[in-house]
């Protein structure tokens, strides 16, 4: 894809769509979950993924537990303040494109724990595809979630980058040398928040 | 064993020592003592009275009153099946007890806890850090004039994240 | 700047180990194993300090899933504080649930119908048999035996169903009240008890069958992380840790709660305190765990009917079809609901949780608000044992010394 050139703006318009449905099938049917269970909720995916449920199916089964494999980041359970920065790191080690579920409603809003140690949310850290509300919700739920967040995956145009360029190359593996953002749509900038339509055009403009 | 044979054992081990026994609706055997005694109150439970295991360590804040604080001991003795409590009162400023880690081994982590929550100081204490806050934290969450929600609870993620963001550059 | 994951402040009592010039035994390495590490079983840390393979100190640091659950208590109020408890070790949610109501029973002093009784007792032991398979699942598949997690995720799944139908979730039922259980077990959930009662042993052997005789398992196991009883005494480990090192003390025969003393059981013991053993003798806790749900079963069989709630309307809820009709009985809803308030003074209740004493220690000063909610885990005392059985031994031997030990975070930081 690298010989694509934006030479013909028709033509381009033309492949650009067709490349961007493959690629966006390739990438919605082989997310490669991280599994961050840091409570009840971690139970319950793991159950997802056993079993009874069996991920497999939708494609998402290959669960790693390094965040350098991994394009899909579940928050699964409830998120403090001491563990934020862990939490932060993972996803900044994760390569791009990446997705966030939030599971549960501990880590969609605080959920039950409105106290002086938990994060009111996880996206107050990270930005968030999906939220899943239950506590734990069911595998079920979280199925759909990673149903609906196929879909969301399906309306991406990641051509659009590719022909931005890549980004610096993390030489030293750390992810602390990143000095421009690994990510399609600014995803680690809290002021632009990826749902929001003005930063979008803004994007898109440029 | 039934209690009076327990509060016997007790009252055998603790012969010349000031303590009184403290009605609790659990029926088990509770006393009282003066923070001035309860290092060697604890010492002839462990040596004498055959108490093996330390079960807990915490305190109580009686927030208004003064002196504020109650220490809670609770230990079990396996041959002979039965338990007891200890508890002291201590004064809200710079409050502080005696340790017993050296006693029993497995009262290190409920004695730092104890120390986060409520900034009792264990004295003698080999390794006295928080154990369930950060270590930057200032406050002592369970005492009783502090907040449910807490003053500032992200404030050492914000800290770090700014530092984080300074070294990253702007886009970061 | 504080990080409490980048940086880390050395405890008192790991010496550091001493730099030498000798390139085999140089500098020593520190390690961080955690707060996200796929054999931590949760969000635990640990700071290993390594000379060459060798572990010479480990610090574990804890608090990661501290939620605050004591506080919350004292803020929330008896009655509102069941769902938190089912929270606490999330892989038994029922258990905790009967721990706290029979503490706050003894500061009530009620007691629970037999009925009530005889629910609780199965509901406790389906958890055990549930925090049991959790232990086999992870620490199997932490040591490469990846089939017996889907096994005991199998049997897991069949408890959900039971569980599902008595309460209507899987997880975290809340089902637990003081003074009693808040429905009784009916036909159907009966009758896929009886089945999974009927199944599971020919389970549980099928998965010693693989394990217990495996080559992989047997070395990993065998020999790591041995405790003696005066070990375990000290350092205040209860529970299978406990009884894995050879001392047969289970709450449930030595300080029965519920009329544990008129079931039936065995207590499982070890012989040598190594991981080995204590995987024996949960695996034995299981079968022994459907050995009395058969029994309360029975007696299920036997009083079909009867009460499962104690008729004390000062710390029980109406029943549902009242509070919906009446409006006094929505008052006293309401009432119990915002105001329950338990007779002033302390009481401490321990139960045989999968993983040792789980206690509840209750200060009451006669209002509606818990002066003190001190809940006593098994799981930080298992924790804190972690640098005993570890110190001297080799990094790999972590992974089954943390399976064997048996925690669960969500417990272990509150």
């Amino acid at each position: 894809m690298g010989s694509l050139k934006p030479a013909d703006s028709e033509g381009l318009g033309f492949l650009a769509t067709r490349v961007d449905e493959l690629i966006n099938w390739g990438r919605k049917n082989s997310l490669w979950p991280m599994p961050l269970g840091l409570s009840c909720c971690g139970i319950e995916l793991m159950a997802m993924i056993g079993p009874k449920f069996d991920l497999a199916r939708f494609g998402a089964e290959a669960a790693r537990f390094s965040p350098r494999q991994c394009d899909l980041l579940v928050v699964a359970g409830t998120l403090t303040w001491k563990m934020a920065e862990a939490v932060r790191v993972i996803y900044d080690q994760m390569p791009d494109p990446k997705w966030v579920i939030a599971m549960g409603v501990c880590s969609s809003s605080g959920g039950m724990y409105d106290s002086y140690a938990v994060v009111q949310g996880v996206d107050s850290i990270l930005p968030v595809d999906v939220y899943v509300p239950g506590c734990p919700p069911r595998p079920d739920a979280v199925i759909d979630a990673i149903i609906k967040l196929q879909k969301k995956i399906e309306r991406e145009s990641p051509v659009r980058r590719l022909l931005k360029g890549p980004g610096v190359i993390d030489e030293t593996g750390t992810g602390r040398n990143f000095k421009q953002p690994n990510f399609a749509f600014d995803h680690s900038s809290l002021d632009l928040h990826p749902h929001d339509p003005k930063a979008k055009i803004e994007e898109l403009q440029k | 064993m039934t209690a009076t044979n327990t509060r016997e054992r007790v009252a055998a081990a603790l012969e010349g020592l000031t303590f009184e026994l403290v009605d609790t609706r659990d029926g088990m055997l509770t006393l009282r003592v003066p923070s001035a005694t309860v290092r060697t109150v604890l010492e002839r439970l462990h040596g004498r009275a055959g108490f093996e295991q330390n079960t807990l360590v915490t305190a109580v804040d009686r927030f208004p009153e003064e002196p504020r604080f109650d220490v809670i001991w609770q230990f079990l003795s396996y041959d002979h099946n039965d338990r007891v409590r200890v508890e002291t009162r201590i004064s809200g400023a710079n409050p502080s007890v005696p340790t017993c880690t050296d006693l029993w081994s497995g009262a290190s982590f409920s004695e730092r806890e104890c120390f986060d929550m409520f900034g009792i100081r264990f004295d003698g204490h080999p390794d006295l850090r928080r154990l369930l806050m950060p270590q930057g934290y200032t406050h002592f969450p369970l005492r009783k004039d502090f907040p449910h929600g807490g003053i500032e609870p992200d404030r050492l993620y914000r800290e770090w994240d700014a530092k984080r963001r300074a070294e990253w550059g702007a886009n970061a | 700047m504080t990080s409490h994951v980048f940086e880390y402040t050395r405890g008192g009592n790991n010496e550091p180990v001493p730099d030498s010039d000798d390139p085999v035994h140089g500098k020593p390495m520190l390690v961080n194993m955690g707060p996200q590490h796929p054999a931590t079983h949760g969000v635990l840390r640990l700071v290993v300090e390594l000379d060459g393979e060798t572990m010479h100190s480990i610090d574990p640091d804890v608090g990661y899933l501290h939620r605050g659950k004591e506080k919350t208590c004292e803020s929330l109020g008896w009655h509102k504080f069941f769902p938190h408890t089912d929270r606490l070790d999330y892989v038994q949610p029922l258990m905790n649930n009967c721990g706290y109501a029979l503490a706050c029973e003894k500061l009530a002093g009620i007691t629970v119908p037999q009925r009530g009784q005889d629910v609780r007792v199965l509901l406790m032991e389906l958890s055990r048999v549930m925090a049991h398979l959790i232990y086999i699942g992870t620490t199997s598949i932490d040591l490469g035996a990846v089939t017996i997690f889907f096994y005991a995720f199998r049997m897991r799944e069949e408890i959900y169903t039971i569980l599902d139908a008595y309460s209507g979730h899987r997880m975290n039922n809340t089902y637990v009240r003081i003074g009693g259980v808040y429905a009784d077990v009916d036909d159907t959930v009966e009758a896929l008890i009886e089945k999974f009662l009927a199944e599971t042993p020919a389970r549980i052997d099928e998965i010693e069958k693989l394990l217990s005789a495996n080559r992989i398992w047997y070395d990993r196991n065998r020999g790591v992380g041995v405790l003696s009883v005066a070990d375990c005494k000290r350092w205040s480990l209860s529970g299978p840790n406990m009884r894995g090192s050879g001392l047969a003390f289970d709450l449930r025969k030595a300080q029965p709660y519920s009329g544990y003393e008129t079931y039936d059981f065995d207590i499982p013991v070890g012989t040598v305190g190594d991981a080995y053993d204590r995987y024996l003798v949960r695996m034995e806790e299981m079968r022994q765990s459907i050995r009395i749900c058969r029994q309360a079963i029975e007696r299920l069989k036997k009083t079909k009917g009867e009460d499962v709630l104690v008729e004390d309307r000062r710390y029980v809820l109406p029943p549902k079809g009242a509070v919906m009709s009446s409006m006094e009985e929505l008052i006293a809803q309401f009432k119990i609901v915002s105001d329950l308030r338990l007779p002033k003074g302390e009481a401490y209740h321990a139960v045989e949780s999968s993983k040792g004493e789980l206690g509840f220690y209750l200060v009451s000063d006669g209002t509606s608000r818990p002066v003190r909610c001190h809940i006593r885990a098994p799981g930080l005392m298992n924790v804190q044992a972690i640098p005993v059985l570890a110190k001297g031994r080799l990094l790999s031997d972590m992974v089954a010394i943390i399976g064997g030990l048996d925690f669960v975070m969500g417990e272990v930081d509150r």
